[in-house]
């Protein structure tokens, strides 16, 4: 559970970034789907929550970088999301972004490994 | 795959409903929801295990939690309007006269700002459409052409007029009556010979004598010393009885012996034995003439006809006078045939 809450903590700032870039990758998603692809891809180690997934959904519409279509399946409704022009742009910035944040935080972590041995 | 009863799906729906869960993003959550149920059933799960396992995950708490998030995240594009018609009826109409409000008075303003320059530049436009001629604008080009300006040549005198010849006229002023130590001898009226060769006139002038043309005698000087007394007859009245009467030249025997002998009896009359008068009225004009001859009492067979006709053929009447004036007079002669 503290795992999942820090892993949470993480997922946060970069869940707009996950959820652009699996979206780039695949035409159209429906929410329970995203979650499910995280966890394939991860093992496990990063879950998203459904309370955490669906509002950045809904303002990465809102600022049009998403569309939806809804669909019935089931007998419910079922919402896809695909990238629109923009939003296709925002993954890659955002991923370019995120990557280089990564080695950023790299580099501030290695240091302290190398003078600690 | 396993699928999830409709009545299953209804149980997971009304649980949501009931949760604080916002209404927007129910249809998601449902489908998360039994998207997960369904992958528990397909792990072998029985159903009401997998409904405990997934409301205690989605407790009430988190839900709230979602929809806050949820709304915390949207709100900043929420405006004043979405908040104060929270739960409210926005299709009654004022929520979207607040919404379009910002529009609305853009587009006013605009529109307000457009008309007022337009009236004000208005007249500023007319006049650059319309352009007033200046002074410097050319209005019409005149040829101009030189002029040649002659000296003027003086006009010839016209040939003197030849004084017209006059008549030779001898000095003859009207005789006037002056007191005898006034009288100018020199004045003498001129003698026979010399009218006979002259008219008489103002002064002497030596011209032809015969022009064959007789000219009128220059009007004399205006003479305040004697103005002659003219009588002037009277034509226009004829009386009956003056105070001298016409009278036969010569007299009435004259008169007898004139009628007796151009009288002649007439035929008729001296046929049937007619005797009598004839009154024959005429009028003896100033100058001594008969007019207007006629009987006024006769006795027929030829006597009337005959004693106008002698009448008529006499001349020489001495005119009556009125006042001195010679005046025409009606006059009555009676004449008698006597048959011998």
């Amino acid at each position: 559970m503290d795992n999942n809450a820090t892993s949470n903590e993480y997922v946060r700032g970069t869940l707009k970034t996950i959820v652009l870039n699996l979206l780039a990758e695949h035409s159209r998603m429906y929410g329970y789907e995203i979650t499910q692809e995280v966890k394939d891809r991860t093992g496990g180690a990063i879950a998203l929550t459904f309370g955490a997934l669906y509002p950045v959904l809904h303002k990465l519409e809102q600022e049009g970088l998403l569309i939806t279509e809804s669909v019935e399946v089931d007998g419910r409704l079922r919402k896809y999301y695909s990238l629109t022009t923009p939003g296709n742009e925002a993954a890659r910035d955002k991923t370019t972004d995120l990557e280089r944040f990564i080695e950023a935080v790299r580099l501030l972590l290695a240091p302290r490994v190398l003078t600690s041995e | 795959m396993k699928r999830l009863q409709e009545n299953r799906i209804d149980l997971i729906n009304n649980y949501l409903q009931a949760s604080k869960l916002d209404p927007e993003l129910i249809p998601e959550i449902l489908d998360h929801l039994a998207c997960e149920a369904e992958e528990c059933l397909w792990n072998g799960k029985p159903f009401e295990q997998v409904y405990k396992e997934i409301t205690e995950t989605a407790d009430a708490q988190l839900l709230l939690n979602l929809s806050v998030d949820h709304k915390n995240l949207l709100a900043m594009e929420k405006s004043l309007n979405d908040i104060v018609f929270e739960g409210r009826n926005k299709l009654y109409g004022a929520y979207d006269l607040r919404k379009s409000y910002g529009q609305t008075i853009q587009r006013s303003v605009l529109m307000g700002v457009t008309l007022f320059l337009l009236m004000v530049m208005l007249p500023n436009l007319y006049a650059r459409l319309v352009p007033e001629p200046k002074a410097s604008d050319i209005a019409y080009v005149v040829e101009a052409h030189p002029v040649d300006i002659k000296m003027e040549v003086p006009l010839p005198p016209p040939p003197a007029e030849k004084a017209a010849p006059s008549v030779k006229t001898v000095r003859s002023l009207p005789p006037v009556v002056l007191p005898d130590n006034q009288v100018e001898i020199e004045n003498i009226p001129p003698t026979k010979e010399e009218l006979e060769s002259a008219l008489p006139g103002q002064e002497d002038i030596k011209g032809i004598e015969d022009m064959g043309f007789i000219v009128p005698p220059s009007a004399p000087v205006a003479n305040d010393k004697a103005v002659a007394v003219e009588v002037k007859p009277k034509n226009d009245e004829i009386f009956r009885i003056v105070e001298q009467a016409p009278e036969y030249r010569g007299g009435i025997a004259a008169m007898s012996a004139f009628l007796q002998k151009n009288l002649k009896y007439p035929s008729p009359a001296a046929a049937a034995g007619i005797q009598g008068r004839v009154f024959v009225e005429f009028t003896v004009g100033t100058d001594g003439k008969i007019e207007n001859v006629t009987a006024i009492k006769g006795i027929g067979f030829g006597c009337d006809e005959e004693a106008v006709r002698v009448v008529k053929l006499m001349q020489n009447w001495i005119p009556g006078k009125q006042s001195g004036a010679p005046v025409r007079v009606r006059f009555t002669l009676p004449i008698a045939f006597q048959l011998n």
